[in-house]
């Protein structure tokens, strides 16, 4: 199966939800999903195009256009090509549907943007802090405009 | 999992720094007798930050940071961070350094294997063992001392190139240190075999089948001792790994033994493509003439674009995503470490089992903590 199949396949099933589709050599795609069918995209992913290995998902936030992409790069033990799939998501309110469902390795990644990021996972199975304390949850590490966590530790030590 | 405790049961906490695991890393298990009915990782005691980190450094210096991820496999690690660059720069690299690059990252390999096989056979007893291994592993990084100069991170490659050539005399080295090592992995080997206690300990331990270490994301040693042949560099050559001979290794079991043994073969495979990269390198330059970007310029300012660039590391999958908004540092880089699906799969693992195996089965997996939790 190569990157063109792929895309073909995918549009086709999906012309709603899959935008901005694009190829960017033999083995990586890149393409837009519409956040509400993250799942439906993921499960058609794993089940017919043989895309069972999520390598990493992740955010990167962008304050200048009020956006935080949540970037699910999907790859197969089958063949080697490697889709880079965003979901936007508005910076004040972000919220996607969870995909460990699909793909179980998907759990911690989501607890990591959530934390680092603020995304919201619905129907996530356990969503709490993973790598950072409790009492840092809504300081959104990652975000561009955070500005450090100085104080509360500068307070600890006084 | 859940915290409540019936009758006879309780939550014993392994970590952090428990001796089973190098690096902070705590897992609560709740037994009943001495069973593992549920349990739970809890990361996050040495957060570096590594990911912010790189957003505020120049692409240059970005490379002693990524070093220090997992400091085992310094050297895969550049090679994924210079490869992201390099893709997104469309930098070409010289066929000379890239032999250079395949030499070292093979001898990181072994090094990197020594020690997680010594290691785990100190988990189950076999302490001189480890002696053994950290005995050969010294002769290992003495190699790559020779080239870059660095025992742990060695900041030696460089976008389009390696900071350094090969000294004189180098093929000798690797030959006399190779003559040694073969034996050692031999001996090590038949140790294995023929040691009842430590069969007991391993064989049959901490089973993962080839479709649910799929389903889970394992890569790297683990998925392939379950008998799936993916390695990042047969699927998806990088550098000149696809005009080199070598064979997946892979067995079957899936289980602590066959872990095990695919790190003894695979440390075979490293010193075969070592051997044949020292007889093919071309002469050449290290470093591509006529960049634009100058030869080491600390300032450097890389084309807008995004790229995922994976490499196999010795634990397995290791992919950088950056994102490059035009300007001299990265706007956004994400690492994907192979240890972090790995080290998930730990609770799946270890239900059912007793505690003894657990260390048995975390120590097979050759988790290096300080990758997870950057």
């Amino acid at each position: 199966m190569d990157a063109n199949s792929i895309i073909s396949s995918l549009t086709g099933k999906f012309p709603e939800d899959i935008y901005d589709a694009d190829i960017e050599s033999d083995i990586r795609i890149i393409a837009k999903v519409k956040p509400e069918n993250v799942v439906e995209v993921c499960r058609y992913l794993k089940e017919d195009l043989s895309f069972g290995h999520l390598c990493c998902e992740f955010g990167a936030d962008y304050p200048d256009r009020n956006e935080i992409e949540v970037i699910y790069v999907i790859g197969s033990y089958e063949h080697p090509v490697v889709l880079a799939m965003k979901a936007i998501l508005p910076r004040d309110a972000p919220e996607v549907e969870s995909v460990v469902p699909v793909y179980w390795n998907a759990n911690w990644y989501e607890r990591e943007t959530y934390e680092l990021f603020g995304v919201k996972y619905l129907n996530h199975p356990n969503l709490k802090p993973l790598v950072l304390p409790q009492e840092m949850l809504g300081e959104w590490p990652l975000r561009k405009d955070y500005k450090g966590f100085p104080n509360k530790t500068a307070k600890n030590l006084v | 999992m859940d915290e409540t405790v019936g009758p006879s049961e309780m939550i014993v906490h392994l970590g952090p720094q428990h001796p089973m695991m190098p690096g902070p890393f705590r897992l609560n298990a709740k037994l009943r007798g001495e069973t593992v009915v549920d349990s739970e990782v809890e990361m996050g005691w040495i957060h570096k930050g590594i990911e912010k980190i790189l957003e505020s450094k120049t692409y240059l210096q970005g490379i002693t940071i990524v070093d220090r991820i997992c400091y085992l496999a310094a050297m895969t690690n550049e090679e994924a961070y210079v490869g992201c660059v390099e893709k997104l720069a469309g930098i070409e690299v010289p066929e000379r350094a890239q032999y250079i690059r395949v030499i070292m990252e093979e001898l990181s390999r072994l090094q990197s294997h020594l020690l997680g096989m010594g290691e785990y056979a100190s988990f189950v007893g076999f302490v001189s063992m480890f002696m053994y291994t950290i005995r050969d592993r010294e002769d290992v990084m003495s190699l790559i001392d020779s080239v870059t100069g660095a025992r742990v991170t060695h900041s030696f490659l460089r976008y389009g190139g390696v900071k350094d050539d090969l000294p004189e005399g180098f093929k000798d080295d690797v030959k006399y240190v190779f003559g040694n090592l073969r034996k050692a992995i031999d001996n090590y080997e038949e140790l294995y075999r023929t040691d009842a206690i430590y069969k007991a300990r391993t064989k049959g331990i901490g089973v993962l089948t080839a479709d649910v270490a799929k389903d889970l994301g394992v890569s790297g040693p683990p998925l392939r001792a379950t008998g799936v042949a993916f390695d990042i560099r047969k699927d998806e050559p990088y550098l000149v790994y696809k005009d080199l001979d070598f064979k997946v290794c892979t067995q079957t079991d899936g289980d602590v033994y066959a872990r095990i043994q695919v790190r003894l073969d695979e440390m075979r495979e490293s010193m075969y493509i070592i051997e044949q990269c020292l007889d093919q390198i071309p002469s050449g330059p290290i470093f591509p003439e006529d960049t634009p970007y100058g030869k080491r310029s600390p300032v450097m300012r890389v084309p807008a674009g995004e790229v995922f660039h994976r490499v196999e590391d010795p634990r397995g999958e290791m992919g950088f995503y950056m994102v490059s908004d035009g300007s001299d540092k990265p706007y956004r880089v994400k690492i994907r470490g192979p240890v972090y699906p790995t080290l998930q799969t730990l609770p799946p693992l270890i239900k059912g089992v007793t505690v003894a195996d657990i260390v048995a089965i975390a120590g097979s997996m050759d988790t290096c903590t300080s990758e997870v939790d950057r």
